[in-house]
């Protein structure tokens, strides 16, 4: 187990801190129920609003703190703040609303909050669980280190498959010539690609040998374990892609719906006193 | 690198197989490819046997080889060279698509993932906040600030501005409340009472003398114009009531209520439960006033209704008027009917009510030469003595005075010069005993009357039957609710806009 990651930092401080926050919000929302039913523009909404607002800022300045290389304070704390803190606001919002929702700006800028949250809630399990994948997965390898494998393994089948009938040698040089690894960003965060040729190679090869001379039949099992390898690489490395697009992918969502989340939540607060 | 041969065949075969005459070794190219031939035309053809040809870009399965003629086996170009003497024909070979390099031709058909991360995000970025921005901000904005595109949108069903809407409007507005103009007539402003009093004109106020209204509404709110009717009657709550029904509103004022008017005799009250004063009831006085009167001067609640009536000879198992076995049991709805749908009860009457059991007429004089005296006014009754039995009518209408009409109407003495030889009392029977509060029979229907109206031991109709607070409190209690008794704040009795309970109305009823 690792020490000091940034769930436990500092000894769980900012859980701690996270549920003092949640548990006052919760404790203040059962107490002061005004009489039309709890909304945003009670008292208490306003309160929790406002501290959410300045929260949501806060939580947005990480970002910019991240990408500014500069110190104010450990970057690890600031992570773990982030999360719990982050956690906290989401519960502090959903009292705000006082689970009043409609077709409005005021649901649709805590529908960008959630948008942010939940992936958020998904970069962290990446970061949880993706790295020691990839890792177990690639060893000592590197990525261009994998492909010149595979390029050695289709160099050595070719040859092979030079001297077997046309349908094999045809397979084998399909499969050489024609898998692609991590077409689209569907397959890349799958991690699978449909009727890949190597595959499908693989699969066909173990009826193929059967009309073979006794020499070719040698040569045949050599080329069929070179293609099951050279199988098992590809499967590497299109897992590599999908930890990395995994890792990420979520932040095609908490960034830009991050901004989002902000226009939104300034547009809610305008409109609200707009027409108050 | 260019190498010639001269081959001297029938047929020269192109292929993988060693066995080819043409040996190409190449992935691309099939064991046995193509064959060049002399077919019956005369003329040498290309024929594919096991791999494909392509002419200009077009499959073929075979192509005559005539001078210049260029085909493709597999990557490999042939072209028809123009022959030496001693040849049947003469091609070039050339392997014009190289097998790619395995490691970089891999490496493009490798994408990694998320390429150019930072500009699709800001192109995401970007394309929300100006989604957001023109439609919950620029558009409903626009609307409010062109007066001509405001013309344009008022006749739709919605603005722009519906988007600001913080939540349902309740049912009796929602004809109109998708256009938020309806009710926020300028931006940033709340909302007007102006804006209510467009429909509402009629609306009572809360104090029905108009210059303490206006000072006590004014003293509570220094900084503005009274209190507003936003205040207590939340829009876009729906469906929870848009009228408050709380008491934190009320008590603003009737928790301290000197502070508002220094001069009232009003209480203090929060809770209903724990300091709502004594009820007063309303009595009318003889000479036409309202008088309201605390329950606690128990002395002062005498009740001058002008009739005689012991409501405790009027309940359970009474004497009819046809002999012994007429027994009759008297329940209260047998003379108080109740009309409407909160059950109100409307006085009973002689016609109506008395007269199932007594009689119409006051029978005078003897057996045989009996007359009767009608249930009227006094003049009708002088007039009947009068013209029955003129001699005697002075008699009778003694005997009226004291035994008959007097059974059950207080009379009065006349003076002398007067026509009438007495009086009756004219009735004054209240409707209002409560006049500051409503109160729903229907409700209480569950109820038996005596558990409230306590007439059975009542000995003569002086007495008010009417409930005080203690017994409301057996079933209800203050703004929280207790064990086995209903939480009842002030709009569970009393109504804000009540300056209908004025002295006029009451008398007018």
């Amino acid at each position: 187990m690792q020490h000091n990651n940034m769930f436990n930092y500092k000894n769980y401080r900012y859980f701690k801190w996270a549920v003092v926050v949640i548990l006052v919000a919760f404790a203040a929302y059962l107490l002061f129920e005004p009489a039309v039913g709890h909304y945003g523009g009670s008292w208490l909404g306003y309160g929790l609003g406002t501290i959410s607002a300045l929260m949501v800022f806060w939580m947005a300045w990480y970002g910019v703190r991240k990408r500014r290389y500069r110190s104010s304070g450990n970057t690890q704390g600031w992570l773990s703040a982030h999360i719990y803190l982050g956690t906290a606001l989401t519960v502090l919002v959903t009292l705000h609303t006082g689970f009043r929702f409609g077709l409005n700006i005021h649901t649709f800028a805590y529908g960008m909050l959630l948008i942010v949250v939940v992936s958020g809630f998904f970069g962290n399990y990446a970061y949880m669980i993706y790295p020691r994948l990839m890792t177990e997965n690639m060893g000592e390898d590197s990525l261009d280190g994998l492909l010149l494998r595979i390029a050695e393994t289709d160099k050595l089948a070719r040859q092979i498959a030079l001297v077997m009938p046309d349908d094999i040698n045809f397979t084998v040089d399909r499969a050489c010539r024609e898998t692609y690894i991590g077409t689209r960003l569907l397959e890349q965060l799958r991690g699978y690609q449909e009727d890949c040729p190597t595959e499908k190679a693989v699969k066909k090869l173990t009826v193929m040998g059967n009309d073979l001379s006794p020499e070719q039949r040698k040569l045949y099992r050599e080329l069929y374990s070179i293609m099951v390898r050279r199988q098992t690489l590809v499967k590497r490395v299109r897992q590599e892609l999908m930890y990395r697009s995994r890792l990420g992918i979520w932040l095609y969502f908490h960034v830009p719906f991050a901004i989002a989340l902000i226009t939104a939540m300034l547009v809610h607060i305008i409109a609200v006193f707009l027409y108050w | 690198m260019r190498s010639y041969r001269t081959l001297n065949a029938e047929e020269l075969t192109i292929g993988r197989g060693a066995e080819c005459n043409i040996h190409l070794l190449d992935p691309r190219i099939a064991m046995h490819h193509a064959v060049i031939k002399r077919l019956d035309d005369g003329q040498t053809h290309l024929v594919a046997i096991n791999g494909e040809l392509q002419v200009d870009g077009l499959m073929v399965s075979e192509v005559a080889l005539t001078d210049g003629q260029q085909a493709m086996i597999g990557p490999y170009l042939l072209k028809v060279e123009p022959a030496p003497p001693d040849v049947n024909i003469s091609v070039s070979l050339e392997l014009s698509h190289r097998l790619p390099d395995d490691f970089q031709d891999l490496k493009a058909r490798t994408h990694e993932p998320l390429q150019g991360s930072s500009s699709v995000k800001r192109k995401i970025a970007l394309g929300l906040f100006a989604f957001i921005t023109l439609i919950f901000l620029a558009l409903p904005l626009a609307q409010n600030l062109s007066s001509r595109l405001h013309t344009t949108m008022e006749e739709l069903p919605m603005g722009f501005d519906r988007v600001w809407s913080p939540g349902h409007i309740s049912n009796a507005h929602l004809h109109f409340g998708s256009q938020c103009f309806n009710c926020h007539e300028k931006l940033t402003q709340q909302v007007t009472d102006a804006a209510c009093l467009t429909c509402h004109q009629d609306t009572a106020p809360h104090i029905a003398n108009a210059a303490l209204q206006k000072q006590v509404f004014n003293q509570k709110h220094r900084f503005s114009e009274g209190i507003r009717c936003a205040e207590c009657h939340r829009e876009h709550k729906a469906p929870v009531s848009l009228t408050r029904q709380d008491n934190a509103k009320c008590v603003e004022c009737h928790g301290n209520i000197k502070a508002v008017n220094a001069k009232t005799d009003l209480s203090n009250v929060h809770d209903f439960d724990k300091d709502h004063p004594p009820f007063k009831l309303t009595f009318i006085t003889e000479n036409q006033q309202v008088e309201r009167i605390s329950q606690t001067e128990k002395e002062r609640l005498i009740e001058q209704s002008g009739l005689i009536f012991p409501h405790s000879q009027h309940v359970g198992k009474v004497q009819g008027p046809n002999g012994m076995a007429d027994v009759r049991d008297l329940t209260c709805t047998n003379c108080h009917h109740p009309k409407g749908k909160e059950m109100r009860f409307s006085p009973p009457t002689f016609e109506r009510d008395c007269k199932t059991c007594h009689r119409k007429e006051l029978k005078l004089g003897s057996a045989e030469k009996a007359i009767y005296a009608p249930h009227g006014s006094v003049q009708q009754v002088v007039s009947a003595m009068q013209t029955e039995a003129p001699k005697q009518a002075a008699t009778y209408l003694e005997t009226l005075k004291t035994e008959g009409c007097a059974y059950c109407h207080e009379v009065l003495e006349t003076q002398k010069e007067d026509a009438l030889p007495w009086q009756i009392k004219p009735l004054t029977i209240n409707h209002d005993w409560f006049s500051k509060a409503h109160f729903n029979h229907a409700k209480h229907r569950t109820q038996q009357c005596q558990a409230c109206h306590d007439v059975e031991t009542s000995e003569t109709s002086e007495d008010v039957a009417m409930p005080d607070k203690a017994v409301c409190l057996k079933c209800h209690s203050g703004n929280k609710p207790k064990y086995k008794r209903i939480a009842s704040t002030c709009m569970s009795c009393h109504e804000f806009h009540d300056a209908h309970a004025t002295q006029e109305a009451l008398l007018k009823k």
